[in-house]
């Protein structure tokens, strides 16, 4: 029923396959030229700000009409080092620092989003 | 084989290709990848490259089942994903028939086919989203694919090498079959 060229075909599909992981891959998640945080509170833009070129600590406080947040921003990376909601569970997020990645405090309808400038999906685009 | 029996025979596998696929729509996704799906509407397609005679009705009914099965349960987007895959699965298998000849069989045929139509809906999918990286997810669905194809050709196998029993196919070509 099988045939040599059939095994030949299908190993040949499978090799073919990964092209695009060896073209594009090394490619596309390594350099991204504008990194930024765009912080969101109950979906509104609150403030952005660019990574790529940050250098040095710095902190940054948060204040809503739902809490108080203080983030950290530590060379390109960013995490919520403070806050005063119930769960805290913000707190517990690693820092971030690759486009896509997010920080959500829910009790306090906050966001950070990492987005970018280079060639990526619409809606992570700084 | 004559007007009416061409005409006949294109009307039930288009058929089938449609029953197959709404019953297909009603699985749930078995795989963990998203986008995987068990292809059962190419095995009319696998089928009709083997039992007809002439290529323009393999792509007759390749075009009357997308857009009958858009009419049936679909949006513009699964038309596009659909149509470039199939499109471009239909010009694989046939170049995979030709070049390959007796040497290889069904199978072969079949998952080279689902693996172009993979190919087909990401590169629809890359230009929809303005991503190349979309592409990336090939391995993952090729993977899938190839696999539930090696299958579709094992069915076709048994299919085929039965029709071609019945007098009105004594013309068709079965070196592939075995």
């Amino acid at each position: 029923m099988f045939k040599k060229w059939d095994i030949i075909t299908i190993v040949f599909l499978i090799c073919l396959s990964f092209i695009p992981e060896l073209v594009f891959g090394i490619a596309i998640n390594r350099h991204y030229n504008g990194i930024c945080a765009e912080i969101t509170v109950d979906g509104k833009p609150y403030k952005t700000i660019a990574l790529s070129e940050h250098r040095g600590d710095e902190q940054i406080d948060i204040k809503t009409p739902y809490g108080h947040n203080t983030v950290e921003i530590k060379d390109t990376s960013i995490k919520i080092i403070d806050a005063d909601c119930k769960d805290k569970i913000c707190m517990r997020s690693d820092f971030i620092s690759e486009p896509g990645q997010i920080i959500v405090c829910l009790p306090h309808k906050l966001m950070i989003e990492i987005k970018s400038t280079d060639v990526v999906s619409d809606s992570l685009r700084c | 084989m004559n007007k009416t029996f061409r005409i006949v025979l294109i009307g039930i596998l288009v058929s089938q290709a449609l029953a197959l696929y709404t019953i297909e729509s009603m699985i749930p996704v078995p795989f963990i990848a998203p986008g995987a799906k068990l292809g059962l509407a190419n095995l009319i397609t696998v089928i009709s490259l083997y039992i007809l005679e002439s290529k323009r009705d393999v792509f007759l009914i390749i075009i009357l089942r997308l857009l009958l099965s858009t009419m049936f349960g679909g949006n513009l987007s699964t038309l596009m994903y659909g149509a470039a895959g199939a499109i471009l699965s239909y010009y694989a298998m046939i170049l995979v028939k030709t070049i390959g000849k007796d040497k290889i069989s069904v199978i072969g045929v079949s998952a080279s086919g689902a693996f172009f139509h993979n190919l087909g809906q990401l590169i629809v999918g890359s230009i929809i989203v303005e991503n190349i990286g979309v592409m990336l997810y090939l391995p993952i669905l090729s993977m899938a694919g190839i696999g539930t194809g090696i299958f579709i050709g094992l069915t076709s196998n048994f299919i085929v090498r039965h029709i071609s029993k019945l007098r009105y196919f004594d013309d068709i070509d079965n070196r592939h079959v075995t």
